[in-house]
């Protein structure tokens, strides 16, 4: 997978470029506007992330600018500015996605994964997901554990639905908060941390290898080895 | 109507107008009414000396009253003041409004020429103390009107009086006076509807500013007031209030570059610094390091949310947060709030219930109402002790629709109750950033609402947030 990160900050440009490269990605990196208009008209890329805040042009500029030029990638902006006007713009204006400065890696990760799934020709529906001994009927809204069933409410459902779709890959308090339960809150308080201990103790609780795994300051995965 | 102020100053204008001309015509009555007083005096002094002269040089024989009669009938059709309609076709009712009195020097009546009865007449005159100089008005009894008297003392004693009835006199100033009542009515009316048209015009202009005054008040500070192309005082106004305008919304401008650029030149550093934390995390195995790293993570993000509030609740005060308003139902909205919220709060061994009659739809950002009350229960979470309850109630008034949170806790302590809404003040045992109230109110303004937190008679806190049914349609400032 080619990306090209448009971002004219040192300091964010070379985590990000650490971060996406031990993701897999092939990386390639554009400070200014121009250099990422040359980069792009002469290599494929699968995906942009472009910062809105360039020296030398707006990021919306660049991406419409890009589409003439014929690049048909998903761009996925990051952006200092949070308000609901620039978001709308942003995604009006050709962008895919949008996400806020300060963000979370695996926010991030989650929305390139999503843009590239996007794109790609849609597999047939599970019906069934499996992680390692824990299996999950979706038209059932049944979950198994080496061939126990789990005693679980319709929302510790979605929840587990949620990190097997994404096993093997950390997902965030904001990001849970979003997908199960629709909502864009940072709430001050544990309230996620609760809901994942109370489905830990059922997933589990009967002291077999644990699957939920916390990652402090990051958010938790549900491990697939 | 009767509240507008183009009614109230017709109004004082019409009374002012009405007594003026009151005053004019009582002035114009009395002028007119002296006047014909006075032709009528003339008439009666120059026809009794005619008389007085024709009875003095009659020679006093069996022909004497004949002549007299004949002279004083001839005299009383010259009457003046008496119009044409009015005279009877008749010739003996003509000459009741005048008659002729002659008395000898005996002082017995010695001549009566005219209606009536003489004796009468001559008692009503004997009666009145009148005097030769001049006319006088004498009331006699089976007349209703008084005549009007001259008299004259002839050589041989004997006197002559001529009356004149005032009936025709008072009848010529009555129709004068309905011609003028009728003229000064239409005046009044005429002037009180000229007074209200321009003051009606006038105000409307005033109206105008208002409404436009209104909308720029509820949404769009782009929009200008009208005005006329005259330079008067309302034209003024509109100049004021639109310069006032231009003020503000470079004001309003100016706040918007200063978070915008707070916000970038912050979250940059934010992001970069978050970033690095995360990519080293990766590579510690150091248990204490770890620990290090991940709370600061934490620190760092609790830090990004107080700014982003921060933020919102600086653009709500300055009506500039941007609302994106959906048909949501609250009750909906509350019940999947409180699944999220339910666990952590039996964890700490709380209670919440939720009552409501069912869905309640109402028009507002969802996303702000979502933080709302996430902002509402995170409270509850931090401030109660175990053993409590929350109850959430959900009502609908007319066209609000209220939230009431209830909790049976300690209450807030009055220095907290007083600052409840202002940024950064804290409950006595509160953890989170002292931003929760303020924005619970920012949000509810936004939406034109209002919230009300006090404490309640049992002990414990209730906080009622009031939203109207309808959002403000897309609030876009600057």
């Amino acid at each position: 997978m080619r990306l090209l990160l448009v971002e004219d900050e040192r300091d964010i440009q070379t985590f990000l470029e650490q971060a996406l490269t031990e993701a897999g990605y092939g990386v390639d990196v554009a400070l200014d506007g121009r250099t990422a208009e040359e980069l792009a008209a002469t290599n494929p890329y699968d995906i942009l992330i472009v910062d809105l805040g360039l020296p030398d042009q707006d990021g919306i500029d660049l991406i419409t600018r890009l589409h003439q030029i014929g690049v048909k990638a998903p761009v996925l902006i990051l952006s200092a500015r949070r308000s609901l006007d620039d978001r709308v713009r942003g995604l009006e204006q050709g962008g895919d996605d949008y996400l806020t400065k300060p963000f979370a890696l695996a926010e991030l990760l989650a929305r390139l994964r999503n843009l590239l799934k996007r794109n790609a020709p849609q597999g047939s529906e599970t019906t069934r997901l499996r992680v390692q001994d824990l299996e999950l009927d979706l038209l059932r809204r049944e979950a198994t554990r080496a061939g126990r069933v789990l005693q679980l409410t319709p929302q510790e459902f979605v929840l587990l639905e949620y990190l097997c779709r994404n096993a093997g890959r950390v997902v965030t308090r904001s990001m849970i908060l979003e997908k199960v339960w629709g909502m864009r809150i940072q709430p001050d308080t544990n309230v996620v941390d609760v809901h994942i201990y109370r489905l830990r103790g059922k997933v589990d609780g009967n002291g077999q290898q644990p699957l939920i795994r916390t990652l402090r300051g990051v958010g938790y995965v549900l491990k697939d080895r | 109507m009767m509240r507008s102020a183009a009614w109230r100053i017709s109004f004082w204008a019409a009374l002012a107008f009405t007594f003026g001309t009151i005053l004019i015509f009582v002035v114009l009555d009395r002028f007119v009414a002296n006047d014909i007083q006075r032709r009528s005096d003339a008439w009666l002094s120059g026809e009794v000396e005619v008389l007085g002269d024709v009875a003095e040089h009659t020679p006093n024989d069996a022909l004497y009253n004949r002549v007299v009669s004949e002279v004083a009938e001839l005299a009383s059709r010259e009457v003046p003041n008496r119009e044409i309609a009015a005279q009877p076709a008749d010739e003996t009712a003509e000459n009741d409004s005048v008659f002729f009195l002659q008395v000898g020097s005996d002082g017995a009546l010695k001549l009566w020429v005219g209606q009536g009865d003489g004796p009468t007449h001559l008692k009503a005159i004997v009666g009145s103390r009148f005097s030769f100089d001049r006319p006088a008005s004498i009331r006699v009894e089976g007349f209703s009107t008084p005549f009007r008297v001259a008299a004259m003392r002839l050589g041989d004693g004997s006197r002559v009086y001529l009356g004149l009835s005032e009936r025709d006199e008072r009848r010529v100033l009555s129709n004068l006076r309905v011609r003028i009542s009728l003229l000064w009515l239409s005046l009044v009316l005429l002037g009180f509807a000229i007074v209200f048209y321009t003051a009606r015009r006038t105000l409307k202009h005033v109206r105008d500013i208002t409404e436009a005054a209104s909308r720029i008040g509820q949404s769009d500070l782009k929009t200008r007031v009208p005005f006329a192309r005259t330079n008067d005082e309302i034209a003024q106004l509109a100049h004021t209030l639109n310069h006032m305008l231009d003020r503000i919304e470079a004001t309003v401008e100016q706040l918007h570059t200063i978070t915008g650029s707070l916000a970038h030149d912050l979250r940059s550093p934010l992001t970069a610094i978050r970033g690095k934390l995360e990519t080293s995390l990766e590579g510690t195995r150091d248990a204490k390091q770890l620990e290090a790293i991940a709370s600061s993570i934490e620190e760092l993000d609790r830090l990004t949310d107080f700014l982003n509030t921060s933020l919102d609740v600086a653009e709500a005060r300055a009506n500039a947060l941007r609302l994106k308003p959906v048909e949501i139902d609250l009750d909906e909205l509350l019940r999947s709030m409180m699944t999220l919220y339910e666990p952590s709060m039996s964890e700490k061994g709380l209670a919440i219930s939720l009552h409501s009659s069912g869905p309640l739809y109402i028009v507002a950002d969802e996303g702000l109402i979502h933080r709302m009350i996430a902002n509402l229960f995170d409270n509850e979470l931090k401030h109660l002790t175990p053993g409590c309850t929350v109850a959430v109630q959900l009502s609908q008034q007319d066209d609000a629709t209220e939230v009431r949170i209830e909790d049976d806790g300690a209450g807030f302590d009055q220095e907290t109750l007083a600052h409840l809404f202002v940024r950064r003040v804290r409950g006595r045992d509160s953890h989170g950033h002292g931003l929760g109230l303020a924005f619970v109110d920012a949000v509810a303004r936004a939406h034109h609402g209002s919230v009300q937190a006090s404490n309640r008679a049992g002990g414990g806190i209730r906080i009622e947030v009031v939203l109207p049914r309808q959002a403000p349609r897309d609030v876009v400032v600057g």
